[in-house]
Formats: C-alpha cells, structure tokens, sequence
C-alpha cells in the first residue's frame, strides 16, 4: 500500500520502520532535513510539503507534539488537505484534544477525506517493539481498512468511538497512568523517610494488590534514580493542561488529577521538563524532609 | 465628566448608576438592549453601538463576561477603538487573564488609546453600595485621570503596577475567596454533621485566627441556606479556570486552588452553576450523604 508519515521523533521512527518492514511504500515529511535524510536511508520517498505526500498515498500517519502541530499539517499552507484525494484516510496518532479531533474529522469529512485519532500508550519502548495499546475514534468502516497497518504497529487496537473517541480514551490513560506515578513517589518517599530500602519495598508491592505497570516500570527508575527521560515530563504536563480543560468545558470534577497537575507545575518550575516523569519523586523530595 | 458604560450586568448596572450619582454623564450600550433600561430612566444616555459611545466620552468603562468579549467592545467591528477620540482612556473592569489584557491594551496602544485593566472585588453587594475594591493594572497618567470615576464605584484603588497587574491581583484575590469560600463550607458542614450548631462555631471562630470576610458574609448565607447569587459559582469557575491556566503557563503548584477549582467544576456539572458560589456548601452535603438542597 502506498503510505504517507508525518513525525520522525522517538515514536515515528521505530513506528515507520514497521511499516516499511510490513512491504509497503512508504514516503514521508519532515521539518528537519535531518530527519528526512534518516527516513531516506531507511527506505522511504521524501516529499517536499504535506500536500505532496497526501497526493501519493492511500493512508497518512502523523504522530507530532501538539494539537496546532497537528491542524497545521493537515490545514496549514501546503497541508495534507490540500493533496488528499476523495477515499483518502488521515490517521493521527499524536496525542491531543478530542475537540482539536473532532474539528479536523468535521473538516475533512467536507472535502471527502477520511479521519482517524488513533493515540497511542506504551512509549518508545512499546513503538519498538510494536506492542503499543492504539485507542482509536472515528467510522468504524475506516478502521477496518487501516486496522492490518494499525495491527503492524501495536499489539491492541480498541475501537473506542466516533472522531474525538480516541483523545477521549487517551485523556483517561494520561489520567490513571500519570496519577499513578504520583502515587508511587510518594510511596517510595515514605518508604525513604522511614529509612527503609525503597528497592526492597517496591519488590514486596510488586507481588500484591499495589502491582501496577507504573510500580514497575516507573518505580525502578525511581529506585535507581534514572530519571533519564523515558517519556519527557513536559508532554505529560501538556496532556494535563488539554485534560483539565475538558474537565471545565463539562463541568466534570477531577480532584486527583487536579493535584497531580500541580505537582507537575511544580516539576516543570524545577527545570526537570525534559527529564522523566519518575521526577515527581524528586519533588516531593524537595518539598519536606531528606 | 463624559463616561461611557458598557455592559450593564449584575455588576456593571450598579456601578454605572454609581457614576451617574456622584455627578458624571454617563453614555450606555450594552448588547442586550432590555437591560438599558433601568439607567436611561435614571439619567443616562443609550446608544447604537460602543463606538458611537466612545465618540462622545473621555472614558470608556467595560464590564462583560470574558476575554472574548472584552476584545469585541475594545476592538471588534462597532467597538471602542472605532469610535474613540484622541486622549480617550479605555478602562476594562472585567476578570480576565493577565496575558488576555496585555494583549488587548497593546493592540489598543497601537490606536493610541491607553489602556487600564481595573477587576473589582466586592460582589454585587460591593457595586451596589460604591465599596468595591477596584485593583488597576496601567500607566499611571491614564490611572490619575480615572482615578475620581474609580472613587464613584469603589472605596479601595490601588494601582499596582503596569499593564496586566490588576487581573494578577484580581486572580489572587480569587484563589483566596475561591479557597475561603471552600473551606468555610468545609467548617460549617464538619460542624454540623459533628452535631453541632453551625451557627454558634461561626461565631466563636470570628473572634479568633480563623476571622475572614469570607466566614462572616459567605458563611452567614450558608447559614440562611440564601443561595441567590452574590457571584454566580459558573463565574468563579470561570476565573478559577483564569487562575489555574495562568499556573500551569507559569510552572506553579496551586494545589488548594487547584482543589477548589474542581468543586466548582463539580457545582457546574451537577446543576449548581447558578447558584452563588456559596453553594458548595450544597455539593459537600452532598458527598457526605446529605441531600444538599
């Protein structure tokens, strides 16, 4: 199949290397000529603007950092829109907001173009090893032909809903997966302020009720205080702005949510942004107590 | 002198009526045209639209909803700047975000026309009896001509500092009323499903460290069960929103205000958005297995 990437970052890379890998004709854009040159070498056409790569493809992938990233590509000057033909699909796997979703979907639905917000959970890690969880919004129809693709790059495609669906399910995972490394900081803390060895306390959490994917993964960099990023705390900063907002617009209360936004304020405020979001622990540190 | 009014709301009608008594001629025009009518009658004079307003004035005062609005009367099509004469003063005593004002005071600067934010605490009750506090944001030569229509509607003007400062004092001001209002609901309800009077723990703790304005007002209401807003909880939702977005731009941890952001939220969604902001009260009964009527 003749297929378009937008968004070469630590997601797209390992992402389009499955689909070149799966025998499809792949061509990308990119910003950076850097990143051109290295999609280049890994086997794909590059195409000067947007437009260009959505006149030559049967399906667009774009996984880019924000919302206005995203309208951007697809309606800016030289966008996707402007090159798509009529049966074309648009699969954006960026996280952003189902309102910025569900606006794209309602513009491309004009001019007869297709459109999926399929994010993604499982980091860079789960994009190497194709073993992402993908939430998808949109027609059901239009999933059906692209689910083969989506299958190439995850080892889950959930449809959730309509257009928006997939931002909406990707709101609620930034929600209990962030809160959650929360929630094992100030575990490991305690643990810590009792003088305890917090490895051994994360090995005994590990085999019970507490077990979680944070405990493990985000507890060990806490143990070993690696807080190199895995994903960038920034982006989760981000995706709690988007969410709480939401939370406004309907009138809906997220106590929990509303506190861990505060902590990452405070992370942000500490220059820790580009680090991983194991360093909510380095701000409770900071907060009280050795 | 020449003053124009526009918005004409809970908290703009009292106030322009405030400025048509100490002396001022007031030009009014407000979107819904209905709600002139209680100040033509008292002496003020209606218009078609905020520019034929600023064409006559020396001033021009804005009282509305939100950002969006307070940029339509400045400089939407029949707003302020196509109207203004030179030396006009444009004063916007709205809640907004501090960057929503900098950003409609230097495009109106470009116009020549100086600009003040100037957000008012004190509710309507504060508009009604000319005792807001009125917190200024702007050059200090636009502030010294304003300053007598500010002293009409308020007894406390403080400018404090340059374009923006007031909406960050008046943000401050809602984190505090926001979190107070909260938690007096919190005392009041603890007292009272600890089976005690309510009443009487409320005046006990005005003699003491817990004295705020906030527990002898807001929560004499609570008391009444007088839940007529007052200031509407969908409002100080709104500006919680202003406080908290200013937070998360900034990197600050607001963890309390970021809480109470969340009840009001709640309020929204349950129903409770035209309630006075008081009717937290309600929603904490509620979630403690009362009926929150």
């Amino acid at each position: 199949m003749k297929l378009g990437f937008v968004g070469l970052g630590a997601m797209g890379r390992p992402m389009l290397g499955h689909l070149i890998a799966a025998g499809h004709e792949l061509a990308v854009w990119a910003r950076r000529p850097e990143a051109a040159a290295e999609a280049a070498r890994a086997g794909a056409a590059v195409c000067a603007t947007p437009a260009e790569l959505a006149a030559r493809s049967e399906v667009v992938f774009s996984i880019v950092t924000t919302g206005a990233d995203v309208i951007e590509v697809a309606f800016g000057g030289n966008g996707l829109a402007e090159g798509f033909r009529r049966g074309g699909v648009h699969v954006d796997m960026s996280t952003t907001s189902p309102t910025v979703a569900r606006e794209l979907a309602g513009r491309y639905a004009g001019l007869g173009v297709d459109w999926l917000d399929a994010p993604v959970s499982g980091g860079a890690a789960g994009a190497q090893a194709a073993t992402l969880a993908i939430m998808a919004g949109g027609e059901a129809a239009v999933l059906a032909r692209v689910q083969p693709l989506l299958a190439t790059l995850g080892s889950r495609v959930v449809h959730v809903g309509p257009a928006g669906a997939g931002q909406v399910a990707k709101a609620c995972n930034q929600m209990v997966m962030v809160s959650a490394i929360e929630a094992c900081a100030e575990a490991m803390r305690l643990a810590a302020a009792h003088g305890l060895d917090v490895a051994v306390v994360r090995q005994a959490l590990m085999g019970g009720s507490a077990a979680s994917r944070m405990l493990e993964v985000m507890g060990g960099r806490m143990v070993s205080r690696d807080f190199s990023a895995g994903v960038e705390a920034w982006l989760h900063h981000k995706d709690f702005g988007i969410l709480l907002g939401e939370a406004h617009r309907l009138g809906v209360p997220l106590p929990i949510a509303a506190q861990v936004w505060q902590q990452l304020n405070a992370l942000m405020a500490l220059g820790w942004g580009q680090d991983d979001t194991a360093s909510l622990l380095r701000v409770l540190e900071l907060a009280g107590g050795t | 002198m020449e003053v124009g009014f526009i918005g004409l709301g809970l908290m703009g009608r009292p106030m322009a009526l405030n400025l048509l008594k100490a002396g001022h001629k007031v030009h009014v025009w407000t979107r819904r045209q209905e709600s002139m009518a209680p100040l033509l009658e008292a002496g003020a004079q209606g218009h078609a639209s905020a520019a034929e307003v600023a064409a006559l004035v020396e001033v021009t005062i804005s009282m509305v909803a939100d950002a969006p609005d307070v940029e339509q009367v400045a400089l939407g099509a029949g707003g302020v700047a196509e109207g203004a004469r030179p030396g006009l003063v444009h004063v916007d005593m709205s809640t907004i975000a501090p960057a929503a004002a900098q950003a409609v005071a230097a495009r109106m600067a470009e116009k020549g026309i100086a600009m003040l934010d100037a957000p008012v605490s004190g509710g309507e009750v504060g508009a009604i009896a000319a005792t807001l506090t009125i917190m200024v944001g702007g050059e200090q030569a636009a502030f010294d001509k304003v300053k007598p229509l500010f002293e009409a509607m308020g007894k406390s003007v403080t400018r404090i500092g340059d374009s923006g400062a007031g909406q960050v004092a008046k943000a401050c001001n809602q984190i505090l009323t926001g979190v107070g209002v909260a938690a007096v609901a919190e005392a009041l309800n603890f007292a009272t499903r600890s089976g005690v009077d309510a009443g009487r723990v409320r005046e006990a703790l005005l003699g003491g460290f817990a004295y705020s304005r906030v527990l002898e007002n807001h929560g004499q209401r609570m008391l009444d069960r007088n839940f007529k807003p007052g200031f509407k909880a969908w409002m100080h939702q709104k500006d919680m929103r202003i406080v908290m977005e200013e937070a998360h731009r900034l990197g600050l941890a607001l963890p309390a205000a970021a809480a109470t952001a969340q009840m009001f939220n709640a309020m929204v969604g349950s129903g409770l958005g035209e309630d006075d902001s008081i009717g937290v009260l309600k929603l904490l009964e509620r979630m403690s297995g009362g009926a929150g009527e």
